[in-house]
């Protein structure tokens, strides 16, 4: 058998041009197109409805819909904003907005828009006394529990009356550590675990004006407290177990009685037709100061480079407009919808679970996540450092006070 | 004789690979030593910052912590390189039957991607549901959470990383066995040393080439681990302290925190790793390598 | 002279492959496992006949296409190598020319470097060239590699000088030589180097995570790592994606073992 050179070549081009021809795009005709980006798959259903309506409504534009999974959104996205090729219209979290404002990569949007839509996430969204993106969706920490560990311990169920005292006295009544089984999971999570218990407790995680760390005050210890102490109390498995597993996965293994999660976590449980049958959500008990619950909503900034601003702008004000706000509700998705009066469809979808008695309660107490411009930095130091609490390897006020210390130091070189 | 006509055939078929390796290799060497010396804009741009990014990481506990956790984990690596020979030595026992269908299972870790097996040990090294902590809990040994904790992670990872290099180091132990002449052994017969007694008189001192040219590949390989850490440990683990390596901080820095000056810092300090580690052995080999 | 005894070989052997291919049986069963199967305590060492795992796994990332990415940046890397890396081999193998030994040293020192060396620039070469998120992003910097041409020249160097006088005479060029004599002569080298090429670019990992973050346009080894973060632990699906990513190559080795082992060991005993 004998391989001659030009065929070689031929094979070797054919490939390469293969490689090549699928990044064109098509041509647009006239009409603005521009890009959507986003990192959730399971949005994507949902997404392209929302985009098929504001076609409709809007003929001479056409939406490209573009998935990114989340551990490569935001490198990507950098990437792309550094060669001033952002997409035109792009999922955006209160974490990161402040450093896509300033740097210029995002344009500012009128306050007048978010008209209607709940204070605590809208206000995520400011730098600089300007909104800077548009929230569409809410996340709600809530409580999640096994209705049959309840009813085989005796124990009532959780309700919206529920204070800390309540949770210690099930999880204690739930554990039994002959069946490897716990009353509660207390993995170290910001949102839903120890940010609302800080408030909860009378502390806070920073000062209104954004410039001094909360986590040395004597309350906010004793939030941080609420969740080490139930590791102390064997009611709750060790720190290591929930990077062994993520909790998600694990409360699906009938062996934890409570767990404080998301009530977006509602399609991944309904989904697993043994464990429907058998999990609730309750809102977040109270705590021995306030009820609090930290809400996170993700918004769509537009690119401040986007050749079609006027477009782009329209289709971010329209995915949280009440129509497209109930299109994401009725695709019964991960998503919950942030506009007020428009999440009947997605309770609907997981007809068992109490989500809109939880939603109802959750509302009223809602909190804006902590943020500043350099989050991520002092977040980093605020996982690092929680991580040897939640380990028992040092006490929780010290760990709390060190941390304090150098997220105020970030904080003053903002 | 020195033909003109031999020189441009000669220059022309260099020349594809030649341009290559300059805009690939080349190019990009001379750009990351000049890279190691700016600090990256947060949208692009770079600027000046003189040695900063090294003085900065000699500071760095992540990066001293990665520093010791690539060693401790090459260290750990080397160590599992007698694996290796021994396992090539049974393969070379004369009249062993199924050689060849060891051989194949031995070798099987080293064809899958490193991705799949990552995953793979990452559940067999789970602390609750693992396979190994209940082989180890029936020789009544309360297995630690290998994956989630900071102090076990990198043993974990070492073992996965042994068991995927002990089929090629064993091939490549089993041709220097091979090429060991017959008639030293059949000489040791004959003077009434036994089968273990010839193996550390006759195969380990000529083996020794072998054994050198596996120690240097193992360690540099093991000095740039990156996928079975990716893949084992969770990007917000608490473990990854324990576990973060040289290569590892380095994507960190240079894609996830888009940080390339500091990047192109870190990998700087890793040539210079390699090739300090690699002089090393290459002035220990006149001590113990035997060449005929 | 006694027949020495083999058992005690096979038994320590056994034991050993049974450590090597446990890891990879178990990933098939637990592939066909249940979410709660999977978090059992004691584990359950049986399958569930979960096969929803696999199609689960097609619905959540591009997993056909990113098949195809994988195959033709793999066969695209290995024709180039083979390609390229031969005929500078032979050129340096068999060809005078000045500079020969200079140029030659430069390619070896190459091997000395970690790639984490070239892996921004060559980033920032892709986004200049707005190659991001393409396959030829993936097989360009592949193509090239000192490795497969010092490989290689090994194997030239070990052809008798006549062979080319002989041609010469003949009136042949050194390409004719190159191509219609010298070739079919190193067909194992070429095998070993192709056979290893295609397991590197098949298992690559951090290049590939890298410089194409768009599902359609990732390989297998990044699309595998993305599962990772959409799935976290839910490992029966993880298992079900290791399992189809693996399943070629390992397939491929089956049938080329000898070659690939004999290309190994040839590395060892000229490296």
């Amino acid at each position: 058998m004998r391989f001659r050179l030009p065929l070689a070549g031929l094979l070797g081009l054919a490939v390469l041009a293969a490689g090549c021809g699928s990044s064109s795009e098509p041509a647009a005709d006239g009409k603005a197109a521009i890009t959507y980006a986003i990192w959730d798959k399971n949005d994507q259903a949902s997404a392209e409805k929302i985009i098929a309506a504001f076609q409709q409504a809007n003929p001479n534009v056409t939406v490209k819909l573009e998935i990114t999974p989340w551990d490569q959104y935001w490198t990507k996205l950098q990437t792309a904003a550094s060669g001033g090729a952002a997409p035109d219209v792009f999922w955006m979290n209160s974490l990161n907005v402040r450093m896509y404002a300033k740097g210029g990569i995002i344009a500012p949007v009128d306050d007048a828009k978010a008209e209607g839509l709940p204070e605590a996430v809208v206000d995520g969204y400011r730098y600089d006394g300007k909104l800077y993106a548009l929230p569409h969706n809410v996340s709600i920490p809530a409580l999640w529990y096994d209705k049959k560990i309840f009813d085989a311990a005796g124990v009532d169920y959780p309700t919206a009356d529920w204070t800390w005292d309540d949770v210690k006295a099930a999880a204690k009544k739930l554990t039994d550590p002959a069946k490897k089984q716990f009353g509660i999971m207390a993995p170290m999570w910001d949102q839903g675990g120890f940010y609302p218990t800080m408030i909860q407790a009378g502390g806070h995680v920073l000062s209104p004006d954004g410039k001094k760390s909360g986590f040395d005050d004597p309350a906010s210890i004793k939030g941080l407290e609420f969740w080490t102490d139930l590791i102390k109390d064997k009611v709750a498995p060790v720190a290591e177990v929930y990077t062994d597993t993520d909790p998600i996965q694990l409360f699906q293994s009938g062996k934890y009685g409570m767990y404080y999660g998301g009530v977006w976590f509602a399609s991944t449980f309904w989904s697993n037709p043994e464990i429907r049958e058998r999990i609730d959500v309750a809102p977040l008990p109270a705590g021995p100061a306030k009820e609090a619950v930290i809400l996170l909503g993700l918004a769509n900034a537009v690119s401040a480079k986007s050749e079609h601003p006027a477009e782009s702008a329209a289709f971010a004000e329209f995915v949280s407009s009440e129509p497209a706000q109930k299109i994401l509700s009725d695709s019964g998705g991960g998503a919950l919808s942030l506009r007020p009066g428009t999440q009947d469809g997605w309770f609907k979808a997981f007809p068992s679970f109490h989500l809109k008695e939880t939603y109802e309660a959750s509302m009223p107490h809602g909190v804006p996540y902590p943020a500043t411009l350099n989050t991520a930095q002092w977040q980093d130091v605020q996982q690092k450092l929680l991580a040897d609490a939640w380990a028992g390897k040092r006490p929780v006020a010290d760990v709390a006070k060190e941390i304090a210390v150098q997220m105020n130091e970030i904080l003053a070189k903002e | 004789m020195l033909s003109k006509r031999e020189w441009v055939w000669g220059y022309l078929l260099i020349a594809p690979m030649a341009l290559g390796l300059a805009v690939f290799y080349l190019w990009p060497i001379a750009q990351t030593l000049y890279l190691s010396f700016t600090e990256s804009g947060v949208f692009g741009g770079h600027t000046w910052v003189g040695t900063a990014n090294f003085t900065d990481l000699l500071g760095d506990e992540e990066m001293l912590g990665a520093l010791g956790n690539t060693v401790l984990y090459a260290v750990l690596v080397l160590a599992g390189v007698p694996v290796a020979i021994v396992v090539a030595a049974l393969l070379n026992v004369p009249g062993l039957r199924g050689m060849s269908v060891y051989r194949t299972l031995y070798f099987l870790p080293v064809v899958t991607m490193p991705a799949a097996i990552g995953l793979t040990w990452r559940y067999l090294f789970n602390g609750d549901f693992g396979a190994i902590n209940y082989l180890l809990g029936k020789l009544g040994i309360d297995g630690p959470y290998w994956v989630g904790d900071p102090d076990f992670a990198i043993y974990a990872i070492a073992i996965v990383g042994v068991w995927s290099s002990v089929g090629y180091n064993a091939v490549l132990f089993l041709a220097g066995l091979q090429g060991i002449p017959r008639q030293y052994y059949e000489a040791a017969s004959m003077d009434g040393a036994g089968r273990l007694r010839q193996f550390f008189r006759i195969t380990l001192p000529l083996l020794t080439p072998t054994t050198f040219f596996v120690i240097v590949i193992t360690m540099i390989n093991a000095l740039q681990v990156f996928d079975l850490v990716y893949l084992m440990i969770d990007t917000t683990s608490p473990a990854l302290n324990g576990s973060r390596t040289i290569v590892y901080l380095f994507f960190e820095k240079g894609f996830v925190q888009n940080q390339r000056g500091l990047a192109a810092a870190i990998a700087v300090v890793l040539l210079g790793l390699i090739l300090v580690l690699t002089a090393v052995q290459f002035r220990l080999q006149k001590r113990w390598v035997h060449y005929e | 002279m006694s027949r020495p005894r083999t058992w005690p070989a096979h038994v320590i052997l056994t034991a050993g492959a049974l450590v090597m291919i446990a890891p990879f049986v178990w990933q098939v069963v637990v592939s066909l496992q249940t979410l709660p199967d999977s978090l059992r305590v004691p584990p359950k060492f049986t399958p569930s006949w979960e096969w929803s795992n696999f199609p689960e796994v097609f619905r959540s990332v591009p997993l056909a296409r990113q098949f195809v990415n994988t195959v033709l940046v793999t066969v695209a890397v290995t024709a180039g190598q083979l390609l390229l890396c031969s005929m500078a081999a032979f050129a340096f193998a068999r060809l005078r020319f000045p500079g020969r030994g200079a140029i030659f040293m430069v390619f070896l020192a190459m091997l000395m470097v970690p790639g984490e060396l070239f892996i921004i620039p060559r980033y920032e070469i892709m986004q200049g060239l707005g190659w991001l998120n393409t396959l030829q992003a993936l097989i360009a910097p592949g193509v090239f590699g000192a490795f497969g041409t010092f490989l290689l020249r090994q194997f030239f160097l070990t052809l008798p000088k006549e062979l080319d006088e002989a041609a010469r005479l003949d009136g042949a060029n050194p390409l004719q030589i190159y191509w219609h004599i010298m070739l079919p002569l190193v067909r194992p080298g070429l095998l070993a180097l192709g056979l290893l090429t295609v397991m590197w670019s098949w298992s690559s990992l951090l290049w590939p995570l890298i410089v194409n973050t768009d599902p359609e346009m990732m390989t297998l080894s990044a699309g595998l790592a993305s599962l990772r973060g959409q799935f976290q632990t839910n490992f029966p699906i993880l298992f079900a994606g290791s399992v189809v990513a693996s399943l070629p190559v390992i397939a491929l080795f089956v049938f080329m073992q000898r070659q690939l082992i004999a290309g190994i060991a040839f590395t060892g005993s000229k490296g």
